[in-house]
C-alpha cells in the first residue's frame, strides 16, 4: 500500500514537471527542478544501494525530457547517495523518525535544514554539468540560487500542507 | 581473499555510487561528443508527442503572432519563387517544412524538437531555417522528430561572411540573450560598422549561400587585440518561432565524404 501511494506520486510529480515546470521560463534564470521532493521524501526502508538506482532511473527520465543525457542522472545519484548521511547528521534522535520522512517526523526546523541543503546540492550539481566549463559561472550561481528558492518553497510548502 | 571480499561488502555502497556516477559521466561526455541515442531525447516518439499537444494549447494563446509570422513567410516565398524564375542557377537544396514542437531559448544549452524525421528523410547535420533566418543544424534524429541546436546554444558554430565584402567568420552564442550572438575571427584590418548585414557563407555544405543570420549591432576593439568582438543582433526570433524549413542538400554526402577525404 505504502509502495503504491510512492509510485502515484513518482506519477504525478513527474508529470507536473515535465508538464507545467519545464515550461516555466521566468526572467530566464529560473528553472525549478520540484521532482526530486520524491526522492527527498521517499521513506528510508530500502537498502542504500537500491535508494542510488532508484535515483539513476529517476534522472535518466528527466535527461530524457531534457536533451541533457547524464546530467540529472549524475545529479540524483549524488542525492541518493549523501541523503542517509545527511539525516544521520542533523536528526538525534533516528528512533523518532519510524523510517518516515514528513514534517511531523522530521519536525520542522530539521526539515528546513535538509530540504535547503538537498535542492542546493542537486541544482547546483545540475547547472554545473550542463553549463560544463567555468565561463558561465556567475549565471550558473544565478540559476540555481533563483531555481533553488522555489522548489525549497514548493516542496516545504507541500509538506506543510499534507502533514502539519 | 576473506578479508577482501569484507572490505568490498563494508564499502559496497559506495563502489555502487561510484558505478552509477562513472555511468553519468559516461553518458554525459558520450552525449556531447556525439548523440548516438534518439531514443534518451525529446526526439524520442513519447516525448516529442506528449510535448507536441502541450505546444498546441500554448499556440492558441500566441494565434495573433503566428498569423503575422505565416503572412510574413508568404510574401517571403513568393519573393522567391519569383528570383526561382528568373534564375535557375542549378543549386541542389530542397525544402522540407516542418513544425517547432517544443524548444527552450533561456538556457546556455536550448534544443529545439521539431515534428520530422528519419521517415521524412531528415538528417544529422542538415541546416535549418525559417523565413527571417538561420535558426539551427539537426543534431538527432528519430523515426518521426528531430531534435536541432539551434543557434542559440553554446555549442552552436555557423559559418557565415559580410554580405558587402565576403569577408568570412564564424558565429557563436555566449549563452546570455537569445536575441543576439557574437561573431569571432574578425580581425582589427576589416571596417566593421552598426548595421552591417550577415549572411550563411555557403562554405559549408549545411546552408546554402546568402541566408540572412543578423545584423552588426555593436562592434568592440580592444587596444592591442587583433579580433573584433562584435555582436549580432539575429534575425531569427527564437521566442516565437513556430514552423522552420530543413534544408535538404542532395549533395551534401558526396560533400562530406570529399573533406573526409582529405583529413
Amino acid at each position: 500500500m505504502e509502495w503504491t501511494k510512492q509510485i502515484g506520486r513518482y506519477i504525478v510529480v513527474m508529470l507536473l514537471q515535465v508538464l507545467l515546470f519545464d515550461q516555466l521560463q521566468l526572467w530566464g534564470v529560473c528553472h525549478p527542478y520540484i521532482y526530486i521532493l520524491c526522492l527527498l521524501m521517499m521513506p528510508i526502508t530500502l537498502p542504500h544501494s537500491v535508494d542510488m538506482i532508484i535515483g539513476a532511473g529517476v534522472g535518466l527520465i528527466m535527461d530524457t525530457c531534457c536533451n541533457s543525457l547524464g546530467v540529472h542522472m549524475a545529479a540524483c545519484i549524488l542525492l541518493m547517495f549523501i541523503r542517509p548521511y545527511l539525516i544521520g547528521a542533523i536528526v538525534n534522535d533516528k528512533d523518532r523518525l519510524n523510517e518516515q520522512l514528513t514534517l511531523r517526523t522530521l519536525g520542522m526546523e530539521a526539515l528546513i535544514k535538509y530540504v535547503v541543503i538537498m535542492v542546493l546540492i542537486h541544482h547546483l550539481t545540475v547547472f554545473s554539468l550542463a553549463a560544463w566549463s567555468w565561463a558561465h559561472i556567475g549565471f550558473v550561481l544565478l540559476e540555481t540560487l533563483v531555481s533553488s528558492i522555489l522548489t525549497m518553497c514548493i516542496i516545504l510548502g507541500y509538506n506543510i500542507l499534507k502533514y502539519r | 581473499m576473506q578479508t577482501l571480499l569484507k572490505i568490498l561488502l563494508r564499502y559496497s555502497n559506495f563502489l555502487v555510487f561510484i558505478v552509477l556516477e562513472v555511468a553519468a559521466f559516461l553518458l554525459i561526455s558520450l552525449n556531447s561528443a556525439y548523440p548516438r541515442s534518439s531514443m534518451l531525447s525529446t526526439a524520442n516518439s513519447v516525448i516529442a508527442w506528449q510535448q507536441e499537444q502541450i505546444n498546441d494549447i500554448r499556440g492558441y494563446f500566441r494565434l495573433r503572432s503566428i498569423n503575422e509570422q505565416l503572412a510574413e513567410e508568404n510574401i517571403e516565398l513568393r519573393n522567391r519563387i519569383c528570383s526561382m524564375d528568373s534564375a535557375q542557377n542549378g543549386e541542389s537544396f530542397h525544402y522540407a517544412t516542418a513544425k517547432v514542437v517544443q524548444m527552450t531559448t533561456d538556457q546556455l544549452h536550448n534544443y529545439l524538437t521539431i515534428n520530422k524525421g528519419r521517415q521524412d528523410g531528415i538528417q544529422r547535420g542538415q541546416g535549418v531555417r525559417n523565413s527571417e533566418g538561420v535558426v539551427g543544424i539537426v543534431r538527432t534524429v528519430g523515426q518521426h522528430y528531430s531534435v536541432v541546436l539551434p543557434l542559440i546554444n553554446t555549442q552552436s558554430n555557423i559559418s557565415c561572411r559580410f554580405a558587402k565584402n565576403d569577408y568570412a567568420a564564424t558565429l557563436q552564442w555566449d549563452g546570455k540573450d537569445n536575441r543576439f550572438a557574437q561573431l569571432t575571427d574578425v580581425s582589427s584590418h576589416m571596417v566593421v560598422n552598426p548595421g552591417d548585414t550577415i549572411i550563411t557563407s555557403g562554405l559549408s555544405p549545411v546552408f546554402p549561400e546568402g541566408i540572412p543570420v543578423g545584423i552588426v549591432e555593436s562592434s568592440y576593439l580592444k587596444e592591442g587585440d587583433s579580433y573584433y568582438r562584435i555582436r549580432v543582433r539575429l534575425n531569427t526570433q527564437f521566442k516565437r518561432l513556430k514552423y522552420v524549413e530543413v534544408v535538404q542538400n542532395a549533395h551534401q554526402q558526396e560533400l562530406e565524404e570529399l573533406t573526409h577525404g582529405m583529413d
